[in-house]
């Protein structure tokens, strides 16, 4: 069984005529464990596709099921629990809370969700060990570099063991270099820990690290790709698809 | 520690200026209730004395029935009653003196044939009578042998300040110095010479002995004070007997009055205490509501939020009433100490210390927490509304133009309107509820009005600093938001209408109380009668005096006043003969109908008659009117020509007729009151001096200077004002500061987007001049509608004192205005510099990652 499967997702914001259609019947599946990109051209419906999918937004029509549950049955509450247990996020500006340090960052999904401190102190530092930030714990985002504050939102993406994962634009405030790095760590965490990984991207380099891209145009699905995995020759492959959008 | 604790601590350590900033408006709050409410007793209590004084009363005279002497030590007993505040021991004996004793010319009957050796406790007589030493000083208790006496007196017995004056006493005569002089006697009863009561205790033979002990009671309520006349009896046993201030007195009435108003101010404290606090939060709420929003992203619920700023705000309240608290005290205990010696010079009065009752610490404690709570429980649920969304927009500023004219315009039009149409009542409750709802009213109004009223003065400000777009930018900055705009220049606003309303009270109690005195009692001399306006209880002077006295060399007029009661529609009116053709000289009455040319000759003219105020309003009677008086010969019927009223009488319904009807109707033709005049070019001296001789054959007249009496009389009204004037000035300033507070938060609140200006080119000069632009036009809005306010305020309060009877005229505070406005931009540019210089030099990089 799939983990994420939408059906018929839509999403109009405004009424009438400045009526903005930004997601038109959307069909797709994440499976576990499996690592999708999604890309497609600035103000196509990418972020909005992530919103409807973590629950952060309801939609106008159609349903998102996660793990079998449809979200649009969810009341606050229960939608706010399900995104602290169920899901991770990650995004384009890291939005790590600027007055908690390192390890109190990571830690904090856990923190809201009632457990420890510190159990979920000894958590979240081994998720930022394994992010290779171990030396890295009780700095304050101010004193992170922009990689290293995009590993701590990563762990924090990780520290409540959510099946699912998703990245807006991850790399999209990083150099080449930085962003090579946080790509190749998504794709570790697929493989190692076996999370589903939705990543919204315009970057093909970025996008080839993933096992398959979806292409998103006006709000709709207008292409899908599986890769085979070697990098250079895919990175290519993926750009032509992008100019012919 | 829980995790809201933990990241309000945060938040706060980690913000450090602006964690001082917020935690100021709370001290501000505190400082200002606790403060205010340590003042107030103090300053009540001296304008209770203030006022009693003026009128030479205490709450409580107790005595023997039989009038004898007691021991002093039942002081002590009275004091130990709950609900007396003070009490102070006397012993009191009228001397009769021997005709010529003091001038040594037993011819003639010496003007002075009695007086009062009143023996005072000084310590404790100070504080329940103000003692106004013209020359020379107080009484202090290790004297002996020295005495304070009247200006009056002195003169009439022919000593001055040092020298020494004999007086019959139980083991022989006495010889006292005189130490100081009090000014004229304006009261009914003997004069009087005061001295210790040791000194009082020898000479009369007594020693440790009083006779009367009067008191003051702490509480104004009539039931109250009733219970503590028995406790009082109850412990002194039924020998004693307490004479009280009756309770349905006029100096009552005035006081209650007063108290109202100190109340009013009480209440003010309290809500800009809650007002700074509510600001605050708003704007912690709206800058945090990326942070707010990734937690909710993470997964917090809406209890989680709400606790967090209400975590903050408990953390911030606790430190805030903390040092509320202290400051508060030693701001109120510093001004207290500050003014007790101008009040012990002026008025020999004392202030009292401040009073902290442990209810007032707790009930400190609870409003400075409970309002933090409370004002950060809007912005907290506010918060708690924040969408795991608004974490995600791109930053961009929300940009609200909502419709202007909304449910809240409509409602402070309202609420304004009603404001006025209380004012037209002249009614005191409604007035007072009047100005509390026009200032909500201009709150309300105020972000509807806030993007004309930016648009001129950013079109003025670009006409002065002509820096192509900075002020057009910095009006963008307040028409965006224009609630937040309001909110902060509402602070403003309420500091400068209590600036205002204070100015105005000042301008119109030192001119308009002083003009209206001024031509009622502006004559020369006034020849006053033992009790002045309780006319039926004095013994006048038949016709033939004013004319010695117009024939007396230097006299320009005499102006006489003759005295009826009557009956009006039921009410009983004291009815005042006036000379038409002369009172206008030497006298004159404020006209609010009818004009004074018109007025004088028709009394003159057949049987007409002129209203006071406050016997037009009680007989429900305009001019034009027919009246029915009840006289002696029947009914007669006046016309009444006008409205105007006199100084004296202005609390007291009267009537005004001509010396002729007076005489006819009444039969009455005995001068009750009389006013000279002297030519321009006359000896004063001399003249005084003739007077003094023709009033020789009426000892029931004083002869007192008006311009001493004008002076004595604003003195006395001008301290009891004074304490609330303070307190008032005590609400302004902090309210001030609180602008500068809100200014500087608003700065920081904009970091990032002041770096953004910065990337796509402002000049650090640029960033500086629309930061100070904007909080001028901020600070020129606030003051602009607090102006209004406190002009409403000002009115309000001196229609109250009208209408407690004293009489007075509207005076508009030019100079006040001038500096509220100067203070105001003041106050705007201050602000502004600090957070200016702070954003002028913010490294665009940092300012834009800021978050
Ligand atoms: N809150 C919103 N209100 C109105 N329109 C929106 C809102 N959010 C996004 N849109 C519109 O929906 C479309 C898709 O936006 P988005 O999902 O952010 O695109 P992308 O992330 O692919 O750039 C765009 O046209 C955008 O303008
Ligand atoms: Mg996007």
């Amino acid at each position: 069984m799939s983990l994420v499967q939408t059906e018929n997702l839509t999403k109009v914001y405004g009424k009438g005529d400045t009526a903005v259609t930004a997601l038109d019947h959307v069909n797709l599946t994440v499976n576990p464990g499996e690592f999708v990109a999604v890309m497609g051209p600035s103000g196509c419906g990418k972020s909005t596709l992530l919103h409807l999918i973590g629950g952060l937004d309801r939609a106008t029509e159609g349903r998102v099921l996660l793990g079998g549950h449809d979200l649009s049955r969810l009341d606050d509450v229960k939608l706010t629990e399900l995104r602290r247990r169920q899901i991770g996020f990650v995004f384009q500006f890291y939005n790590l809370i600027p007055v908690l340090d390192a390890v109190e960052n990571v830690a904090l999904p856990l923190v809201l969700d009632g457990v420890k401190q510190n159990t979920a102190r000894a958590k979240a530092t081994a998720w930022l060990q394994k992010m290779g930030l171990g030396d890295r714990l009780a700095n304050r985002p101010d004193h992170l570099s922009g990689g290293q504050q995009q590993r701590v939102a990563i762990a924090r993406a990780l520290v409540a063991e959510p099946a699912l994962v998703l990245a807006d634009e991850p790399t999209g405030n990083l150099d080449t270099r930085a962003g090579d790095e946080i790509a190749s760590l998504l794709r570790q965490i697929a493989d190692d820990w076996g999370r589903a990984i939705l990543m919204v991207t315009h970057d093909p380099r970025i996008a080839a690290y993933a096992d398959r891209i979806i292409f998103l145009k006006d709000g709709r699905v207008v292409d899908e790709t599986r890769l085979s995995g070697n990098g250079t020759d895919e990175t290519k492959r993926v750009m032509a698809k992008m100019e012919a959008i | 520690m829980n995790v809201q604790f933990t990241l309000a601590i945060r938040y706060l350590s980690g913000r450090k200026l602006r964690t001082v900033l917020t935690t100021l408006a709370i001290v501000f709050g505190v400082l200002v209730i606790f403060g205010m409410n340590t003042m107030l007793p103090a300053f009540m209590r001296a304008f209770q004395s203030n006022v009693l004084a003026a009128a030479g009363q205490v709450d409580a005279t107790i005595t023997l029935k039989t009038s004898d002497a007691f021991d002093a030590n039942v002081a002590g007993n009275v004091a130990a009653v709950t609900g007396v505040r003070a009490v102070s021991g006397f012993l009191n004996r009228t001397i009769n003196v021997p005709p010529g004793y003091f001038d040594g010319d037993s011819a003639t009957a010496g003007t002075v044939t009695a007086l009062s050796l009143v023996g005072i406790n000084v310590a404790q007589a100070t504080i329940l009578h103000a003692y106004p030493i013209k020359e020379g000083r107080f009484l202090e208790s290790g004297d002996s042998a020295a005495a304070v006496i009247s200006k009056s007196l002195a003169e009439a017995i022919g000593v001055r300040l040092g020298e020494t004056f004999t007086l019959p006493a139980a083991g022989g005569e006495t010889v006292l110095t005189v130490v100081g002089i009090l000014p004229a006697r304006a009261l009914p009863g003997n004069e009087e010479v005061l001295v210790t009561l040791p000194q009082a205790q020898t000479m009369l033979a007594m020693p440790g002995k009083i006779n009367t002990i009067e008191a003051n009671y702490d509480t104004l309520d009539k039931t109250r004070r009733a219970e503590i006349e028995r406790a009082i009896l109850g412990t002194l046993g039924d020998t004693y007997q307490v004479g009280s201030l009756a309770s349905n007195s006029e100096l009552l009435a005035n006081m209650y009055i007063a108290q109202a108003i100190f109340s009013l101010l009480g209440v003010l404290a309290l809500l800009m205490g809650g007002f700074i606090i509510f600001n605050t939060f708003r704007t912690v709420v709206a800058e945090r509501r990326r942070d707010i929003g990734m937690l909710r992203a993470l997964g917090a619920n809406r209890t989680t939020i709400t606790g967090l700023i209400l975590s903050e705000g408990l953390v911030q309240g606790l430190v805030g009433t903390a040092t509320g608290l202290v400051s508060g005290y030693l701001l109120g205990a510093g001004l207290i100490s500050l003014l007790s010696p101008i009040m012990m010079q002026f008025l020999n009065a004392k202030l009292g210390s401040p009073v902290i009752s442990l209810s007032l610490v707790i009930g400190s404690i609870v409003m400075g927490v409970g309002v933090t709570i409370l004002a950060g429980l809007l912005p907290a649920m506010s918060a708690s509304r924040v969408t795991p969304l608004d974490a995600l927009r791109p930053p961009v500023g929300t940009i609200s133009f909502k419709r202007l004219a909304g449910l809240g315009f409509w409602s402070g039009a309202a609420m304004i309107a009603l404001a006025v149409v209380a004012l037209i009542t002249r009614n005191v409750g409604l007035i007072g509820l009047g100005g509390v709802l026009f200032i909500l009213g201009l709150i309300l109004m105020a972000p509807a009005l806030v993007n004309p009223i930016a648009n001129l003065f950013a079109a003025l400000a670009a006409a002065i600093f002509a820096r192509g777009g900075t002020a057009q930018l910095a009006e963008g900055n307040l028409s965006r938001q224009p609630t937040r705009a309001a909110i902060t220049a509402s602070t403003t606003l309420i500091g400068m209408a209590i600036l205002v309303m204070a100015a105005s009270m000042m301008s119109s109690i030192q001119i308009g109380f002083g003009r209206v005195m001024r031509k009622s009692l502006g004559s020369d001399y006034l020849l006053i009668p033992p009790s002045v306006s309780v006319w039926g209880t004095n013994v006048g002077a038949s016709p033939k005096l004013a004319e010695e006295l117009r024939a007396v060399n230097g006299v320009a007029a005499v102006s006489t006043l003759r005295f009826a009661p009557t009956q009006i529609n039921g009410v009983a009116v004291s009815l005042l003969g006036i000379d038409p053709a002369s009172y206008s000289q030497v006298s004159g009455l404020t006209f609010s109908a009818g004009t004074e040319a018109t007025a004088y000759a028709a009394l003159g003219e057949g049987r007409n008659i002129i209203f006071n105020p406050v016997l037009a309003a009680s007989a429900g009677v305009k001019a034009g009117d027919e009246i029915t008086l009840i006289a002696p010969t029947g009914q007669q019927a006046y016309r009444v020509v006008a409205i105007a009223g006199d100084f004296i009488n202005a609390k007291i319904a009267t009537g005004y007729i001509s010396h002729a009807n007076i005489e006819a109707d009444f039969n009455r033709s005995e001068d009750v009151f009389l006013q000279i005049n002297l030519a321009p070019q006359a000896d004063t001296q001399a003249t005084e001096s003739a007077l003094k001789g023709v009033l020789k054959a009426y000892p029931q007249f004083r002869l007192i200077a008006g311009q001493e009496y004008m002076e004595e009389a604003l003195r006395l009204f001008n301290a009891a004002f004074a304490g609330m004037i303070v307190l008032v000035i005590f609400l302004a300033v902090p309210s001030l500061i609180a602008m500068v507070n809100t200014l500087a938060i608003g700065v920081i609140e904009r970091t990032r987007e002041i770096g953004m200006l910065r990337a796509v080119g402002a000049t650090r000069r640029q960033v500086r001049t629309i930061i100070v632009t904007e909080a001028i036009i901020l600070a020129a809005i606030g003051t602009a509608f607090g102006v209004l306010s406190g002009l409403y305020l000002g009115y309000m309060g001196v229609e109250t004192i009208r209408a407690a009877g004293f009489p007075m005229e509207y005076v508009f505070p030019a100079a006040g205005v001038l500096l509220a406005v100067v203070a105001g931009i003041l106050f705007g540019v201050l602000a502004a510099v600090i957070p200016a210089r702070q954003a002028a030099r913010l490294v665009i990089v940092q300012a834009l990652r800021y978050e």
